[in-house]
C-alpha cells in the first residue's frame, strides 16, 4: 500500500545575519548549511498493517508524513501510496487516504461538527447513502452522535479527536496517517481512540501508520515498528523485535513506611533496585515479569504506603537501541 | 458549486454568532468610507472639480474603486489574511484535500462585515449616476458598461491580492506588503489619473494596473478622450492580470513543496 | 522609574519589526502623493480662490502624514479591552501603579519609535520628492514641540477613553472607528478645518479632534497663532483628569463585581 524507496529531504537553513543591514544581506547572500531531516530511508507497508512510526522530536516523522500525504515533495527517492505518486497525483491521492494531526485540527473551529462533516461529504464528493452508514457507523464505533450539534470550539479535547478521527473517514480511505493522535488526552479519551483504531485495523482492514510518543499506543495497536532518529531508520520490525532489542522497562517506586530489612530478592525480569532511604526503585523487564506479579511480591516485602508505575518515554527508548 | 454553497452557508452561521458584533463592525467600516467621500465632497464643494473632473465624475470612479476592493475583501478574505497560513504553518491542512488550495481558500469563508463598505460603494455611484443625469449626462452606455468595469477592478484586485499571498510563502508575513498593494493603490484609484505625477501614473498602469479598471473606461464614457478601445482593456487587463498571479501562486506552492513552512 | 523601564521596553518591541515597517512607510508616503496630487489637481488655476496655494497644501499634506504617526495611528483602545476581556485588567489595576501611567507610557514608547522609523523618515521622502516646510521664526520650533507634546495627550487620552469603555460595554471596535473616523475626518487630515463646509468649520475649531492633528501642524507652517496652544491644553487637562476619574470608577466597579 505504501512504499517509499531511498528517500531523501534536505532543508537548506540560511544564515540570518542580525541587526538592520544584516537582515538585508542575508536575503541576497546565499551562505547555508544542509540539514538532512530524511536520510535515505526505504520501507513499505502491506494492506492491513498497523505500523508505528516512532522516534525522538526533530528525527524526521513529521517530515517523512508529509512527504507521504503529497504535502512536501522529496528531494530525491521514489514514493507510492496506494500505486500513486503523492508528488505527481495529490489530488488521487488525497481520496485514498485520511490524516489526522493530533496538534491541530482540520474542522471548522466555529460550526458544529455535523456542518464540518457536511462540507467534507461534498469536498470528497460522498454518494448520500454511503454518508448516511458513514454517520451510523461512526455514531457507533465513536459516540459522536451526542455532540453532532455542538460547535467544535466548544468540544472536549477528546471529543474532537473523536470529531477528527471520523471526518479523516469520511471518505472511506484505505489508508490512515496519524500524527501524534493520542497526544494531550486523558487516559479514558486514549483507550476509546485505541480500541477505534484496533477495530478500524481488523474488522475494516485498513493500512494505519501512526506516530506517537506513547509506548502504549505502540504495544496495544502496532503489529510493526519502524524507528527513526536523525532522520535515518534505525529499527524495522515486529513489537516482538523491538522487545528484543530494548525489553519493554518499567520503573515501579514503592514508598514503604519502614525500610524492610529483605536483602535477597530474585526475581526474573529485574534488571536493577535502587534503595533512597524508605522507597525502593525498581526497574524492570515487563514482558519477562508482569506487574501484579511483581506487586504481589513488593507488598510481601514491607508495608508500602505508596506504589508508582512510571512508563518509559520515547527518548529512552530510542537511547537504549544504540 | 455545491460545496461552495455549502460553505458559504457555513460561513455565515459562524459569523451570526456573533450577531452585534457582526452588525457594528460592518456599520462602522461602512462610515470610515462615507466620511471620506463627504471630505472629497466638501473640497470639490468649494472648489467645483479637480483637473475637469467633477464631484459626481470623480464619484464614479470612487465608486467603482470601492465596490471592487470591497467586494474582494468580502469574497477573498482568507486569500487576503493569507499569513496566517504562513505564520501558523496551516497550510499545511490544504494540502490534504483533492482540491486545489486556491479554491480551498476561496471557498472557506467570506466577510460579511466588509458588505458595508460595497453597499457604500454602491450608494456613491447611484448618488453621482442621478448627479450626472441631473446635468444631462448620456448614461445609457456607461450603466450597461458599469457591471464589466467592476468585475474587471475585482479581478485586478483579486490578482494583486492573490501576488502579495504568494511572497509570504518566502517572508511568512505580508501585512505591511498589502498597504503597498492593495491599500494605496486602491486609494489612488478613487481619483482620476491625470491628476498624478508621471511617475505614479507609470506605476497604476504597469505593475500595479490599478488605472485600467476605472479610470480608462470612464474617460472615454464621459466624453473626456480615449475611443472605444478604452472599453476593452479593463476586462482583457484583468484576465492578463489574472495568469500571471495564477502563475506565480502555483510557482510559490512549487516552492513550499520542496522547503516546507 | 517604572514608566520609563515600560516606555523603553515597548520602544524595543517595536524595533523588531523595523523592515517591515520601513515598507510600509513606503506606502505611507504614496497615501501623501495622492493627497497632494488631489489638492494640487484641485487648486490648478484656483489658487486666488483659496487660502492656501498649492505649495502650502503640499506642505500641509506632508507634515500632516508625518504627524499622523503620532497623534493619529494609535494602538486600538491602548489594547485595554484585551485586559478587560481576559481578567488581567484587575491584576493591573490592583498594582501599586498607576494604572492609567502605566498604559500610556507604553503607547509613548511606541510613538517614540514611530518617530524616528516612521515619521522622520516619511518626512525625510518628502523633502527629497515634493519638498518640505521650513519655519522661518525660531520661536515656531519652541511652540511646535509643546503643540505636538499636547497633541500626542490629547490622543493618547482619546483612545484609553476608548479603551476603558471596554469595563462597561466589552465590544469596542465601533468606538475605536467612530474616534478614528472623526479623528482623521475633523481633524483635519486631507481637508484643512477651515475649508471644512460652514457648520462644520466653526465647530471643529474647538473640538478636540483638531488639538490632535489641525493645530500642530498649522504652526508647524506658521499659518496659525501660537494663542491655539491654550485650546490645546484646556483639551489635555479635560481629557486626562476625565480619564483619571473613570479609571477610579472602573476600579470600583471591578471591586464590586470581581471583574
Amino acid at each position: 500500500m505504501i512504499q517509499a524507496q531511498r528517500l531523501n529531504k534536505h532543508f537548506k537553513i540560511y544564515e540570518t545575519k542580525k541587526g538592520f543591514i544584516g537582515s538585508f544581506t542575508s536575503l541576497l547572500s546565499s551562505k547555508h548549511h544542509i540539514v538532512k531531516a530524511v536520510d535515505d530511508i526505504s520501507f513499505s507497508v502491506e494492506e492491513g498493517e498497523f505500523v508505528g512510526y516512532i522516534g525522538p522530536n526533530g528525527a524526521g516523522k513529521s517530515t517523512t508524513i508529509k512527504m507521504l500525504s503529497g504535502i512536501l515533495h522529496p528531494t530525491s527517492g521514489e514514493i507510492k501510496v496506494g500505486g500513486l505518486s503523492p508528488q505527481k497525483k495529490r489530488k488521487e491521492v488525497a481520496k485514498k487516504i485520511g490524516i489526522v494531526f493530533g496538534q491541530r485540527t482540520q474542522l471548522w473551529w466555529d460550526l458544529p461538527l455535523r456542518d464540518s462533516f457536511d462540507i467534507l461529504k461534498e469536498m470528497y464528493k460522498v454518494p448520500d447513502e454511503k454518508y448516511r452508514q458513514f454517520l451510523r457507523l461512526y455514531d457507533d464505533m465513536l459516540q459522536i452522535g451526542k455532540f453532532m450539534d455542538t460547535p467544535v470550539r466548544k468540544l472536549s479535547l477528546g471529543q474532537r479527536m473523536r470529531g477528527d478521527l471520523a471526518a479523516a473517514m469520511i471518505h472511506n480511505p484505505d489508508i490512515l496517517f496519524l500524527d501524534e493522535p493520542t497526544i494531550g488526552l486523558d487516559v479514558n479519551a486514549k483507550t476509546s481512540i485505541r480500541a477505534f483504531l484496533k477495530e478500524l485495523n481488523q474488522n475494516e482492514k485498513k493500512t494505519i501508520l501512526l506516530t506517537t510518543h506513547d509506548m502504549d499506543d505502540i504495544e496495544l495497536l502496532c503489529s510493526r515498528v519502524i524507528v527513526i532518529n536523525h532522520g535515518k531508520i534505525v529499527l524495522d520490525g515486529t513489537l516482538e523485535d523491538l522487545r528484543k532489542n530494548i525489553g519493554l522497562p518499567s520503573v515501579m517506586e514503592v514508598q514503604y513506611r519502614v525500610k524492610p530489612n529483605t536483602t535477597e530478592i530474585q526475581l526474573e525480569g529485574i534488571e536493577r533496585m535502587t534503595w533512597e532511604y524508605e522507597k525502593l526503585v525498581i526497574d524492570y523487564d515487563r514482558s519477562l515479569l508482569s506487574s501484579p506479579l511483581l506487586l504481589q511480591n513488593v507488598t510481601q516485602w514491607g508495608e508500602p504506603v505508596d506504589i508508582q508505575m512510571k512508563e518509559p518515554d520515547i527518548e529512552q527508548v530510542i537511547q537504549k537501541i544504540y | 458549486m455545491n460545496l461552495y454553497l455549502k460553505l458559504l452557508s457555513g460561513s455565515l452561521r459562524s459569523r451570526m454568532q456573533y450577531k452585534m458584533n457582526f452588525l457594528v463592525s460592518s456599520l462602522s467600516y461602512g462610515l470610515i468610507m462615507a466620511v471620506d467621500f463627504v471630505l472629497l465632497a466638501a473640497i470639490l464643494q468649494r472648489f467645483d472639480d479637480v483637473k475637469g473632473w467633477n464631484l459626481y465624475e470623480v464619484g464614479l470612479l470612487y465608486g467603482i474603486s470601492s465596490v471592487a476592493i470591497t467586494l474582494y475583501r468580502v469574497f477573498c478574505v482568507e486569500v487576503h489574511n493569507f499569513e496566517r497560513y504562513m505564520v501558523e504553518g496551516e497550510f499545511d491542512s490544504l494540502l490534504i484535500r483533492p482540491v486545489s488550495p486556491l479554491s480551498l481558500l476561496l471557498t472557506k469563508n467570506i466577510d460579511l462585515s466588509r458588505i458595508g463598505g460595497t453597499i457604500q460603494g454602491i450608494l456613491i455611484l447611484v448618488i453621482s449616476i442621478i448627479g450626472l443625469k441631473l446635468n444631462n449626462v448620456e448614461l445609457f452606455l456607461l450603466l450597461i458598461y458599469l457591471p464589466v468595469t467592476i468585475v474587471s477592478g475585482v479581478l485586478i484586485c483579486f490578482s494583486l491580492g492573490l501576488i502579495t499571498a504568494t511572497i509570504a510563502f518566502w517572508t511568512q508575513r505580508i501585512k505591511d506588503f498589502q498597504t503597498f498593494t492593495l491599500y494605496a493603490p486602491f486609494n489612488a484609484a478613487n481619483y482620476p489619473m491625470n491628476i498624478y505625477p508621471g511617475w505614479l501614473k507609470i506605476i497604476f498602469f504597469t505593475v500595479i494596473p490599478v488605472g485600467f479598471m476605472n479610470y480608462t473606461p470612464i474617460l472615454f464614457l464621459l466624453n473626456k478622450g480615449g475611443d472605444l478601445w478604452n472599453l476593452a482593456l479593463p476586462p482583457v487587463v484583468g484576465i492578463i492580470f489574472l495568469c500571471i498571479s495564477l502563475c506565480f501562486w502555483k510557482f510559490g506552492i512549487r516552492h513550499y513543496h520542496s522547503t516546507g513552512s | 522609574m517604572v514608566y520609563w523601564i515600560l516606555l523603553q521596553k515597548s520602544f524595543m518591541r517595536n524595533m523588531q519589526y523595523k523592515v517591515a515597517h520601513l515598507i510600509n512607510n513606503a506606502a505611507s508616503a504614496i497615501f501623501g502623493f495622492v493627497f497632494i496630487a488631489i489638492w494640487v489637481g484641485v487648486l490648478q488655476g484656483k489658487e486666488n480662490e483659496s487660502p492656501y496655494s498649492a505649495l502650502e497644501m503640499t506642505y500641509y499634506i506632508a507634515a500632516v502624514q508625518c504627524i499622523l504617526w503620532l497623534s493619529g495611528f494609535l494602538t486600538a483602545g491602548l489594547n485595554i479591552q484585551n485586559g478587560v476581556r481576559n481578567g488581567a485588567i484587575s491584576l493591573e489595576l490592583a498594582r501599586p501603579t498607576n494604572y492609567f501611567l502605566y498604559v500610556t507610557s507604553q503607547e509613548v514608547g511606541r510613538l517614540m519609535y514611530n518617530l524616528f522609523f516612521r515619521s522622520l523618515p516619511i518626512g525625510f521622502v518628502f523633502s527629497l520628492t515634493v519638498g518640505f516646510y521650513i519655519p522661518q521664526y525660531i520661536p515656531t520650533y519652541f511652540f511646535l514641540c509643546i503643540s505636538i507634546l499636547f497633541a500626542i495627550i490629547i490622543s493618547i487620552n482619546l483612545h484609553y477613553l476608548v479603551g476603558i469603555s471596554a469595563c462597561w460595554t466589552t465590544e469596542i471596535d465601533w468606538a475605536h472607528f467612530v474616534n478614528f473616523t472623526l479623528l482623521v475626518g475633523l481633524g483635519g487630515q486631507l481637508v484643512p478645518i477651515d475649508l471644512l463646509p460652514a457648520p462644520l468649520s466653526s465647530i471643529t475649531p474647538y473640538l478636540p479632534f483638531a488639538g490632535a492633528i489641525y493645530y500642530p501642524v498649522m504652526i508647524f507652517l506658521e499659518k496659525i497663532s501660537s494663542e491655539v496652544l491654550l485650546i490645546q491644553l484646556i483639551w489635555v487637562v479635560v481629557l486626562t483628569s476625565f480619564n483619571l476619574w473613570l479609571t477610579e470608577k472602573a476600579r470600583q466597579k471591578l471591586e464590586i463585581q470581581g471583574g
